[in-house]
């Protein structure tokens, strides 16, 4: 998987550039000022995007096809595109982990709980960003697989605000803002591993025609 | 041994179907898979390479079944496809380096040898290359990693005749060794004819004929006579004719013609056409 990886890395080199980029700036702002959340949270979705936008260049250019061809099985295909977006997502919280410390030492305001619940909080976007997008593209194709994601994406936010809704005078106030979003972050990486579980099972049945 | 070995395969797809394929390539061979398009010659490849899935047949390759731990069969095997999938951001110095990573048997030396020979710059993207460089790379990775088998898929087309010369003398070079194999598919049947020991015709997904080409050549002629003479012979050995004001062209079987008759060699474009319209 090595030579896979390799590719990839050599791709996101030339493909990514201006992601790696809005990563810099967006932390450098998040740096200079630490109340603007999105600009925390956006670095990690883009490093979540990294695997599908390599894909969508692997489609285009028929590797898909071509690495049928060489000894490797679809399992290490799909392994190595959730790897890539591990590894990317992972720089990228250390980034701005790093940062926000810098950001908190800086105003004298170290916070260790806070950090905390960033990091949790940005695993769980981030693990989100790429595993819901990459199943339907392993699956369908990047072009099919991009619709079948808004579809999905529709139905998720539709029924969120459904049951939310319908639940809302019932919701536990005991509930406390920080457990539920290491629920959440768990919730996350398990999405993730049935992500790349799917991935596996959907590229193994795809047909190369 | 046999490079590979294809029998009863089968697969339908909606509007076109490969019907029970039976064909054996022994190693030390070159078998040249003829057909028009859409005859089935990419569908076979990709179904060898478990591309696709097979309905029903087996399929061994180098005595493996193409099923139980491709991943090791297939580092014995080159495979040029029509187009070759390489990322078009990566230059050839890049594409050696994840192919080192990628075959046990990567032999680099090797690899920088055929770029030489073929002219390839190591540095330049994939992208900017002629469709005839591309197909250069995808042959020089193909024969970088020691593989017993070649599987070619219309990997002459689009080269102009230089550069396939070039290719088809090195194709003669790798089956010099007895161990390699090469399957080739092409619609252009006059490069497969230069090159291959046996010939498989495709059409529609039926396989017409799966034989020697010398055989072949020696089984059939051009007789080149008037009607009258042409309808002395046993019908069945008239394969096809050509009427003309000047006489009759007929392709027939050299043993049904009485001594005498002057034939000509046939081809086996000539031989593939008669018989992809027989078989209309």
């Amino acid at each position: 998987m090595k030579g896979l990886l390799l590719k990839d890395f050599y791709m996101a080199t030339k493909y990514c550039k201006v992601f790696i980029a809005m990563v810099f700036l967006f932390l450098g702002v998040s740096v200079a000022n630490s109340d603007m959340f999105f600009f925390l949270v956006y670095p990690c979705m883009l490093a979540g995007i990294i695997p599908v936008t390599l894909l969508g260049y692997d489609e285009r250019n028929k590797w898909l096809e071509y690495s049928g061809t060489l000894p490797y099985t679809k399992a290490q295909i799909v392994s190595s595109k959730y790897l890539v977006g591990l590894i990317a997502q992972v720089s990228v919280l250390i980034l701005t982990m790093i940062a926000q410390a810098i950001s908190m030492h800086v105003n004298n305001r170290i916070d260790m709980k806070s950090l905390l619940i960033l990091l949790v909080t940005l695993v769980a976007m981030s693990c989100f960003s790429s595993s819901i997008t990459l199943p339907f593209m392993f699956k369908w194709g990047v072009e099919k697989g991009r619709i079948a994601y808004y579809f999905m994406i529709g139905f998720i936010c539709g029924g969120a605000l459904f049951i939310s809704n319908l639940f809302e005078d019932q919701l536990n106030p005991v509930i406390q803002l920080n457990s539920l979003l290491f629920i959440v972050c768990a919730i996350a990486i398990g999405i993730y591993a049935l992500s790349w579980y799917l991935s596996i099972r959907f590229f193994e049945k795809r047909e190369m025609r | 041994m046999n490079a590979l070995e294809i029998r009863d395969l089968t697969k339908k797809f909606p509007g076109f179907s490969l019907d029970h394929l039976s064909l054996t390539l022994p190693s030390g061979c070159i078998m040249g898979l003829i057909g028009e398009n859409g005859a089935g010659k990419s569908t076979t490849i990709k179904l060898i390479l478990d591309m696709l899935h097979k309905d029903s047949g087996t399929i061994k390759i180098l005595g493996k079944d193409n099923q139980k731990d491709l991943r090791l069969i297939k580092e014995d095997v080159g495979v040029v496809l029509d187009e070759v999938g390489l990322p078009e951001c990566l230059n050839a110095k890049q594409v050696g380096a994840v192919m080192r990573h990628t075959f046990r048997n990567w032999n680099m030396q090797t690899y920088q040898h055929y770029l030489k020979k073929l002219s390839l710059p190591d540095q330049k993207p994939f992208k900017d290359f002629s469709r005839g460089m591309k197909m250069k790379l995808g042959i020089a990775i193909a024969l970088s990693h020691d593989c017993k088998l070649l599987i070619l898929d219309e990997a002459t087309s689009g080269l102009d005749p230089v550069v396939r010369d070039e290719v088809v003398e090195l194709f003669s070079e790798f089956t010099r060794d007895e161990s390699h194999a090469i399957l080739i598919s092409s619609h252009i049947v006059s490069d497969l004819e230069k090159l291959c020991d046996y010939v498989a015709f495709l059409k529609n997904g039926r396989l017409l004929l799966c034989e020697e080409k010398d055989q072949l050549l020696a089984e059939y002629g051009i007789l080149h006579c008037t009607q009258e003479q042409l309808a002395e012979l046993d019908p069945s050995a008239i394969r096809h004719k050509k009427e003309s004001p000047y006489g009759v062209e007929a392709i027939v079987t050299r043993s049904a013609v009485p001594v005498g008759m002057q034939l000509s060699p046939v081809s086996i474009e000539e031989l593939f056409v008669i018989m992809a319209k027989e078989a209309n």
